[in-house]
């Protein structure tokens, strides 16, 4: 009877410790995107699975142009909230058919943004049929 | 008693469970943090910003307009403390300018063997000689790409402080010009948290 006690226990234990390990295990790390077109005719706002970077980055600039036939994009990011956000971004390259160029080839850059600040965050093209781009951010 | 063997129990799976391997695959473009050192990041970080600036730089604008320059690539001086494979960054630095389609290189690293090559193209008497490549038809690098890294490392009980800077400079081998410059900072500080000590 005391050893079945002793099992229920170890039993109840263990599974309270699994949950736990599997809300640990659970970071997130969702992206939000913005495209832009290379004539800048369509700016979406920024989306993401994570509502801290969705409801307080806002992009509120964009540049784009040709440098020696490679596009160049320059992307202003706004933090609107009151506390300091550090997140990723990286610029995702796209041809005219819709493409990814250069998967693996760009890293996440950190970043941080003071309250109500913002930042310039800029990339080149990595090919010459480069024609948009799409901004990924993470936290 | 009883509370003892249950956290003896405990104990005991929580050790089972932690000694299970696990292996999983990673984004190769993730930032990578697990210690000062120099890492993927570094290297990755460097490359892009190196190449994006050469690209926009004007008069290399110009230069890469109508033609594709023949560059070199020398090898980078590692001054840091460390050690880090400085040929794995121009390797990634090259490939992206290859990539951009506004330089061509000649690789130094492979003169060696493609002089053994042509030579057993001449000399072996197994190869059609009129299908032999020709010597002395290679073309010369009219600029070469060069530069150092250096660090500063700075420490107390509690926080280490790494500084890199990478610089990587483009010179013209006819006039000796050097015709673009840049460089990339990093800083990376390291903590001990509580339960390191």
């Amino acid at each position: 009877m005391r050893k079945l006690y002793i099992i229920q226990n170890a039993l109840k234990i263990m599974t309270l410790s699994g949950v736990l390990a599997s809300m640990l295990a659970c970071s997130v790390n969702e992206t939000a995107t913005v495209v832009v077109h290379d004539d800048g005719s369509l700016i979406q706002t920024i989306e993401s699975n994570s509502d801290l970077l969705a409801a307080n980055l806002s992009i509120i600039d964009t540049k784009t142009g040709f440098v020696g036939e490679l596009l160049r994009a320059q992307v202003e990011i706004r933090n609107g909230s009151e506390d300091v956000l550090n997140f990723q971004y990286k610029f995702k390259w796209l041809d005219k058919s819709g493409f990814e160029v250069g998967i693996d080839g760009r890293p996440w850059h950190p970043i941080s943004i003071t309250p109500y600040e913002s930042k310039r965050v800029q990339g080149v093209a990595p090919t010459l049929e480069v024609n948009s781009f799409t901004i990924l951010v993470q936290d | 008693m009883k509370l003892l063997q249950i956290f003896i129990i405990s104990i005991g799976v929580f050790v089972l469970a932690s000694c299970s391997t696990k292996i999983s695959y990673g984004d190769a473009t993730a930032v990578e943090t697990t210690t000062t050192g120099f890492g993927s990041t570094d290297l990755q970080t460097i490359a892009e910003k190196l190449v994006d600036d050469l690209l926009v730089f004007g008069p290399v604008v110009r230069l890469t307009a109508e033609r594709r320059p023949v560059v070199f690539v020398d090898k980078i001086k590692n001054k840091t403390t460390e050690h880090i494979d400085t040929e794995s960054i121009t390797d990634t630095i090259q490939t992206k300018l290859l990539k951009s389609g506004k330089f061509r290189f000649v690789d130094m690293t492979t003169v060696k063997a493609i002089q053994e090559q042509m030579q057993f193209q001449m000399d072996s008497g197994l190869v059609d000689p009129s299908k032999a490549v020709a010597f002395g038809k290679q073309t010369g690098a009219e600029f070469m790409l060069y530069g150092n890294m250096s660090s500063i490392v700075k420490r107390n009980s509690d926080t280490k402080d790494v500084y890199y800077k990478f610089t990587l400079k483009l010179m013209n081998l006819e006039s000796g010009i050097l015709e673009w410059a840049s460089e990339k900072e990093i800083r990376k500080t390291g903590e001990k948290s509580f339960f390191s000590l």
